[in-house]
């Protein structure tokens, strides 16, 4: 039993933030260094790790998207090995070099608390507001991670003549120098997006990259569990 | 229109196509068998004088980046892109191989191909199958080579001995080739990435690739495309789980960002935890290094590398075994796709009701909620992808398929298609709905998870809420099973329809694990 199962040992640690398999996250905890991270979204740890679930800074910062039952964020510190996952979501680990991205709220998994970070609304998106969705910028230098339900494809939104028009429940990140409107396709209306009538895509322009999800459940899992 | 090579068969690529940024993708699959496919960069002797023309998934290109390895994409097992004219002048041949990773010979294989894309067309293909081959264990598929101008060869020459003879009769360099270029036989060695020329796999090529619109831009995560998805997926997903499976292969030969950048082999056995790790990156109990080397290289762009979007060119391109892209402006005709299944366009597309005369007949399908068509119309690009089900292109040309409604994505409005009802006591909703095509044109169907296409044989059998697909020309019948089991749960009834399938040898059905 044990020789099956050996292969699933951690791998030696060389990064911050590693993938154990496609839908794991590994995160190097070390003192001085702490992490946000989706509450709930911890799956195991090793090693003196703690978890503030309600850190004051999260609510300054997040106030907008506060409804009442806590923020979707705790503060992790400590040292030790810190496993987190979202509902077997593919994990995508990104290094920041002095870069920046705007993640959907319900994609991000985790990232270093030295980033800078902001959320936003999303202009023009009543549907946004509607459903709680929040959107965090995030800029710097470090590590985050996000979760995708399937896998991801990054494009080029300068790439075409044209905007790139992107279902919001498929939206997982963008170049927050990216131009982002709302657009409501009337031809189809009611028959693009998912049954609601609510035929909305966002349309992006600019320089800069989108990244979707072949899924449009954006359903924040997490969340919902409580 | 590609021209078909057969071996032995030569010409100027200048007759082929004009272009001289050529793709070229080598499709070449076996059951259980991975290949490494690699292309060598040879002087005007046929030798490997310059080691580092050596293309393949150790060092996926040359220093000036005149062949770059691509990946997998677009149902090629291994792609690349050949900009002639940067090709230095010492370089009077480029071999493109094929070699067998770990036991197995090229015997085995399935039909596969050479192909040549220019300009987002295919001006060549080369098709070899198993049957042109004995016990080798890999196989020169073809060359470019100078001789005034380039040209093109069909070479379709096997070698015994796998990567090692082919280095050998290339320079034979063996002896000192590092354990860089490793054939399956040996243990997986600690994998470092090789010292100079091929760092961190999409870290070099980070700023703004994919900007010009044809040229095949690299994009390693693309997936196996639709015929060899079991052999492939496994691995490289999950570099830290190929291990057990397969103790003595070699990393994946196919570019999947994640080896590249991995320290070693999984420790096996190792204590989970506090042990430090007696792997290669040592020195640092495991919560020591946090701010160590990334994967892929810093930056965002980098991190995402792995994700880029395919190449354009095709009509339809799988851009990961999740994500569909239909290029409208390629063929010019409008696309039918299941209503909510577009992810992301970009372009002038209209998206327009398909009409009832369809889709009225379609209502009440399992669940009772129609299907509805959109039409796809414009200039642009259109992705397509729903609830992160795997997509399969079928290409049909001039044959026919049947399609259970609901594992149809999208499909080219060049198609016929009508709607079958299958009635039968115990289905979900009275009656499976299927859409059978034909004609030319492509049919994505989904299918939850990986699927089994099996032949038809007299005692074929399939659930009728599992089944995806069957080739038209096979004949349906309903075989309801009514037994009384003991055992039976409460609320069962005891009663199992099944589709039984009866037609010519050659006639497939493809099932998937999921039952709807």
């Amino acid at each position: 039993m044990n020789q099956q199962l050996a292969g699933y040992a951690p791998t030696p640690v060389a990064a911050r933030m590693e993938n154990h398999g496609p839908a794991m996250l590994k995160v190097a905890m070390a003192g001085g260094q702490d992490l946000y991270a989706r509450t709930g979204s911890m799956v195991a740890y090793e090693g003196f790790v703690q978890y503030e679930p309600n850190p004051s800074a999260v609510r300054q910062i997040a106030a907008q998207w506060l409804t009442g039952e806590g923020t979707p964020l705790m503060r992790c510190s400590g040292d030790g090995l810190l496993y987190l996952a979202d509902y077997g979501a593919d994990v995508v680990v990104i290094n920041l070099d002095n870069d920046s991205l705007s993640v959907n709220g319900s994609n991000v998994l985790a990232f270093d608390a030295h980033l800078q970070w902001g959320v936003e609304k999303v202009k023009g998106l009543a549907k946004f507001a509607g459903q709680g969705l929040w959107n965090v910028t995030i800029g710097g230098t470090g590590w985050v991670a996000l979760t995708s339900r399937g896998t991801p494809i990054v494009v080029d939104c300068g790439r075409g003549e044209d905007e790139t028009y992107v279902d919001p429940d498929a939206l997982v990140a963008w170049s927050p120098n990216l131009k982002v409107k709302g657009k409501r396709s009337f031809k189809a209306s009611s028959l693009i997006g998912r049954g609601s009538g609510e035929a909305y895509q966002m349309a992006f322009s600019g320089e800069g990259i989108v990244v979707v999800q072949p899924s449009e459940d954006s359903t924040d899992r997490l969340r919902i569990r409580g | 229109m590609a021209r078909e090579f057969q071996r032995g068969h030569k010409a100027k690529l200048s007759d082929l196509t004009p272009g001289t940024d050529l793709y070229v993708g080598v499709q070449i699959a076996a059951p259980g068998l991975t290949f490494d496919i690699s292309c060598f960069g040879l002087d005007a002797d046929e030798q490997l004088s310059d080691d580092r023309y050596f293309v393949f998934f150790n060092q996926p290109k040359t220093p000036e980046e005149s062949v770059q390895l691509l990946g997998a994409q677009a149902g090629d097992t291994e792609s690349f892109r050949v900009t002639l004219d940067r090709i230095p002048e010492h370089i009077h041949k480029l071999s493109f191989t094929a070699t067998v990773d770990g036991a197995g010979q090229m015997s085995q294989i399935g039909p596969g191909y050479l192909r040549i894309v220019a300009g987002g067309e295919e001006v060549v293909r080369y098709a070899f199958t198993g049957s042109e081959f004995s016990t080798e264990r890999a196989v020169m598929l073809g060359d470019f080579y100078r001789k005034d101008v380039w040209r093109f060869a069909a070479v379709g020459q096997g070698f015994d001995g796998g990567l090692d003879a082919l280095l050998k009769n290339f320079g034979g360099e063996v002896a000192e080739e590092e354990p860089a270029p490793q054939p399956g036989s040996a243990a997986p060695p600690a994998f470092a990435p090789p010292a100079g020329p091929a760092p961190g796999f999409g870290a070099p090529q980070a700023p703004h690739v994919p900007q010009a619109p044809q040229p095949p831009a690299p994009s390693f995560g693309a997936p196996p495309g639709p015929p060899q998805p079991a052999v492939a997926a496994p691995v490289h997903s999950a570099p830290t789980m190929a291990a057990p499976l397969a103790p003595g292969t070699v990393p994946p030969p196919a570019p999947a960002p994640a080896p590249y950048g991995q320290p070693a082999q999984p420790p096996f056995g190792q204590v989970p935890g506090q042990t430090p790790p007696p792997g290669p990156p040592p020195g640092a109990p495991p919560a020591g290094v946090p701010q160590g080397t990334p994967q892929a290289g810093p930056g965002l762009q980098a991190a995402l590398q792995a994700y880029r979007e395919a190449p354009t060119g095709q009509r339809w391109t799988s851009q990961n075994q999740q994500l569909m892209r239909a290029d409208l402006t390629v063929g010019g005709t409008p696309v039918l796709a299941r209503q909510g299944s577009m992810v992301m366009y970009q372009g002038k597309v209209d998206f327009g009701y398909r009409g009832a005369g369809f889709s009225g007949r379609v209502v009440g399908n399992a669940t009772g909620q129609e299907m509805q068509l959109m039409r796809c119309t414009g200039r642009g690009q259109v992705f397509f992808a729903e609830e992160a089900a795997h997509l399969h292109a079928v290409e049909l040309q001039g044959d026919g398929i049947c399609v259970s409604a609901e594992n149809v994505l999208a499909f080219d409005e060049t198609l016929q298609h009508e709607v079958r009802r299958i009635e039968g006591h115990g289905i979900p909703g009275g009656a499976l709905f299927t859409m059978m095509f034909h004609g030319t044109g492509t049919v994505v169907v989904k299918t939850r998870g990986v699927p089994v296409v099996l032949p038809v044989t007299p005692t074929t059998f399939a659930d009728s809420n599992a089944i995806v697909a069957w080739s038209a020309a096979s004949q349906v019948i309903l075989s309801s099973q009514v037994r009384l089991r003991r055992n039976a749960y409460p609320g069962h009834s005891g009663e199992t329809v099944n589709l039984q399938f009866r037609g010519a040898p050659g006639n497939f059905i493809v099932v998937q694990p999921y039952e709807v």
